[in-house]
């Protein structure tokens, strides 16, 4: 075949150019630290990585929604427990003011501490995470008791509904505890023995209340135990989302993340083959016969 | 006998021809940059021998040689790689400018990356489910609609960009066009001059480059096919004559250049109406080809499925802005914007539909979160989806709740503003298929998901620039193998053409010898004969 000047430059200008365009691409690799800047470079790997980074948001989501579990459930107990000691605390004085021997003035300072301790259970039916009445069911913005009476579920329709979470793809988490039957109950009992203790009843009459107290002690329990096995699922799931993240991490940098080492060595040698081009064309363009006939 | 002075003569041939010889080395050597310049080459050839034939033709033992002449010109050129250089220049220009079409859609996308569509859906997804975590918090609700109006604004984005695009390639066809009209008038005229000079024996090799030249050019935005016709009067046998060219299509090929007759193109949409600069979407329907009045190429029409496939800037261009039938939405463009409305109108409808079941914070029933924007269409795009402007002042309007409407003794509604349950039926669009609903089934991405939809619209285009890019690299590398083979017959090679050099220098040089030699002869005659004893 016969060659000529112009082929030969022609050549090298495009090997030239092609040389160009790969350590662009791999300039482009080892700046974003990605595989592809385009679809078009790879559709599968684009794809893919649309499809990962919607499901590490979802994971990261999740997670942050259990943050607000934990609030919600770690809030209720603390305040459970807080009604439980009262609730003790009320099965002493009611213990003691059962006693025969106890005068009326005596059972007039325990009526005291009682109504002490009606007010701290109104309280704590008022306990709030951020703004809102965790006890109060769907009517967070509602307390339970506004400081005279307790809320009517027939005007406030929520307060017996569940406040729901997602945690995972379709597993919802009950994270409130409904509280107007507990704490309005307690505090009827509370308002029954303040009365008897002010109108002068026998021991024995205010001794009967003891029963009442225990099955209330059962009722809060009860509640607690139920947030305890709540809190246990919660922690299991925290469990599964960490390391569903490392997963969703890990399939999204194995898709579209380069091997850096790699990708370097690559880089260096396309320079050197880039060095070794330029060198040669030098050379092809230089000497013709021109340069050689006198 | 011979004459006395026939030597001469044939050694001032020899000077003549080799002088020629040696400029049109020089012409090659200047030429040698020149683009689309074929080498050019004297064709020597003896002259006849001495005597002739004849009756009273002397007789003298055995016929003698005469010298050279230089019986023609001609440039180096390969008709059949240039046909197949024409062919490969046909599908890079398709392939290329699809490629081009592609990227530029590929960076508006701009996928994946951590600002593109999908990123505000997944941020608007998670904001919806933050709302059910606090659906009573202000904040919280303002989040939501904020990254709502951020998706609405995403989809006006790309779509605003998008058909901005599609009005550039409009213009791309418009010039491409005229720039077609203006190649075939300048062949036409190029013809008309070879026309004159061929018939007086002469080779234009120059105009046969220069017409080369623009048929290259042509054949990036057509596929076209060439006939030559011999000039008449005293043409040589091995001149070209005129061109003619006609697009090769589907069916018989459209003439545009006859001689010195040349067509003019028009781009058409509906109804062959010119497509003009206006900004409106006006798909491509058909080439009006019309003849010049009198002349010998006929007034044609060019429909769009009767164009070469994949060969052509011109069907590239077309392929992307957009053929057919307005309201068909054909094209590479087109399709992805109808894929685009398509997805924005189901994810507003889906949205629409979950948020009017549930209520507000003050107990109300939902209305619509995403509105069409243009007064004159209702119809959800992607041009015009906006969350209402209702949401902007008052957040309390976002239907979180799925408490059932219902009023109190005082006629208020009565509300939940702790119930979030409806804010994650929203945030669980996200992964809800959806289908065609109603009779007959309208709608719906064909149970495929907002999510899944949107991969397999930046997935298709992902292939469809792989595919673009591929094959323009194919054709690429072909044009340039063929180019080689082109310049390897025609191109200027300086070693060569200072061989040559050498060459006619030297048998110039030879030939003034021989002159001398010649001269001395005829001196010893003339001057040194019938001296003797002097």
């Amino acid at each position: 075949m016969r060659v000529t000047q112009s082929m030969l430059s022609s050549n090298m200008l495009r090997n030239l150019s092609n040389s160009y365009g790969k350590m662009s691409t791999l300039q482009d690799q080892i700046n974003t630290g990605k595989k592809i800047t385009r679809p078009s470079q790879d559709p599968v790997i684009a794809t893919k990585g649309i499809g990962y980074r919607t499901d590490l948001s979802k994971v990261e989501q999740y997670q942050r929604n259990l943050g607000e579990v934990n609030n919600w459930l770690d809030s209720s107990d603390d305040a459970l427990d807080h009604v439980g000691q009262a609730v003790i605390r009320l099965q002493e004085l009611v213990t003691d003011a059962a006693n025969g021997s106890k005068t009326s003035d005596d059972r007039e300072k325990i009526k005291v501490e009682i109504t002490q301790i009606r007010k701290q259970i109104q309280d704590l039916g008022n306990t709030k995470v951020g703004d809102k009445y965790i006890f109060s069911g769907t009517n967070t913005l509602t307390p339970l008791h506004d400081g005279t009476k307790f809320s009517d579920s027939l005007i406030s329709t929520g307060l017996e509904k569940e406040v729901k979470m997602e945690v995972y793809d379709g597993v919802e988490i009950n994270v409130n505890t409904t509280g107007i039957k507990l704490f309005s109950e307690i505090d009827a009992m509370l308002g029954k023995i303040e009365t008897s203790l002010g109108d002068g009843s026998e021991g024995t009459v205010i001794g009967g209340y003891l029963s009442e107290i225990s099955n209330m002690q059962n009722n809060v329990l009860e509640k607690r135990a139920d947030i305890g096995a709540r809190q246990n699922r919660v922690e299991m799931m925290e469990n599964r989302l960490a390391s569903q993240e490392i997963i969703a991490t890990k399939r999204m940098s194995e898709n579209e993340d380069i091997d850096y080492e790699k990708t370097i060595t690559e880089m260096i040698t396309q320079e050197s083959i880039h060095t070794a081009a330029l060198s040669i064309g030098s050379k092809i363009i230089q000497a013709t016969l021109v340069d050689f006939i006198r | 006998m011979g004459s006395t002075f026939m030597g001469l003569e044939t050694a001032r041939r020899g000077l003549t021809t080799q002088q020629s010889a040696l400029y049109t080395t020089g012409h090659n050597i200047s030429n040698a940059n020149t683009v689309g310049y074929s080498r050019q080459r004297v064709n020597m050839e003896a002259t006849l021998g001495y005597p002739g034939t004849g009756l009273n033709a002397p007789k003298i033992p055995g016929h003698l040689g005469t010298g050279v002449q230089a019986q023609s010109v001609q440039r180096i050129r390969d008709q059949f790689v240039d046909r197949q250089y024409r062919q490969e220049t046909s599908k890079l220009g398709y392939w290329e400018t699809r490629s081009n079409a592609v990227s530029q859609m590929e960076d508006i996308l701009s996928e994946p990356s951590d600002f593109g569509l999908n990123t505000s859906l997944d941020q608007f997804w998670g904001s919806l489910q933050d709302l059910s975590a606090s659906p009573g918090n202000a904040s919280t609700r303002k989040v939501a609609i904020q990254k709502g109006i951020a998706v609405a604004e995403s989809f006006n984005y790309i779509s605003k960009q998008l058909t901005e695009i599609q009005g550039n390639l409009k213009n791309e066809i418009l010039v491409s066009t005229t720039d077609v009209n203006s190649i075939l008038k300048q062949i036409a005229a190029i013809n008309e001059e070879i026309q004159a000079i061929e018939p007086n024996g002469y080779l234009p090799n120059d105009l046969y480059d220069v017409r080369d030249v623009l048929l290259d050019e042509l054949s990036s935005y057509f596929p076209v096919e060439v006939t030559y016709e011999k000039s008449g009067g005293n043409a040589l046998a091995i001149a070209e004559g005129s061109m003619n060219i006609s697009i090769k299509v589907k069916g018989d090929p459209v003439n545009v250049v006859i001689g010195k007759d040349f067509a003019t193109l028009t781009a058409n949409t509906g109804d062959k109406k010119p497509i003009t600069d206006a900004e409106e979407y006006q798909p491509f329907t058909s080439f009006t080809v019309t003849g010049s009045v009198n002349g010998k190429v006929d007034n044609n029409e060019i429909i769009y499925k009767d164009l070469e496939a994949n060969k052509g800037q011109i069907h590239s261009l077309i392929d992307s802005y957009g053929y057919g039938e307005p309201t068909d939405k054909t094209g590479f463009y087109p399709d992805m914007l109808k894929n685009l409305d398509e997805l924005a109108r189901e994810f507003a409808k889906a949205f629409n539909d979950v948020h009017k079941t549930g209520t507000d914070l003050d107990g109300k029933q939902g209305i619509e979160f995403f509105v069409s924007k243009d007064q004159n269409n209702i119809e959800i795009s992607a041009s015009n989806i906006a969350v209402d402007i209702q949401f902007e002042t008052n957040s309390s309007l976002v239907a979180a709740s799925n408490s059932q409407f219902a009023i109190d003794a005082n006629g208020v509604p009565i509300k939940e503003e702790g119930n979030g349950a409806n804010a994650l039926l929203l945030a669980n669009i996200k992964s809800k298929p959806l289908f065609a609903t109603g009779t007959p089934p309208s709608g719906g991405l064909n149970g495929a998901t907002i999510q899944t939809y949107y991969q397999s619209m930046i997935g298709q285009m992902g292939v469809l620039g792989e595919q673009a890019t591929r094959l323009a690299m194919n054709s690429a590398t072909i044009q340039l193998t063929v180019a080689n083979n082109r310049a390897s017959v025609s191109s200027v090679s300086l070693d060569e053409e200072m061989t040559n050099m050498i060459t006619f220098q030297q048998a110039y040089n030879a030939n003034a010898r021989m002159i001398t030699v010649v001269d001395e002869t005829l001196d010893k005659i003339i001057n040194g004969m019938g001296r003797v004893g002097l």
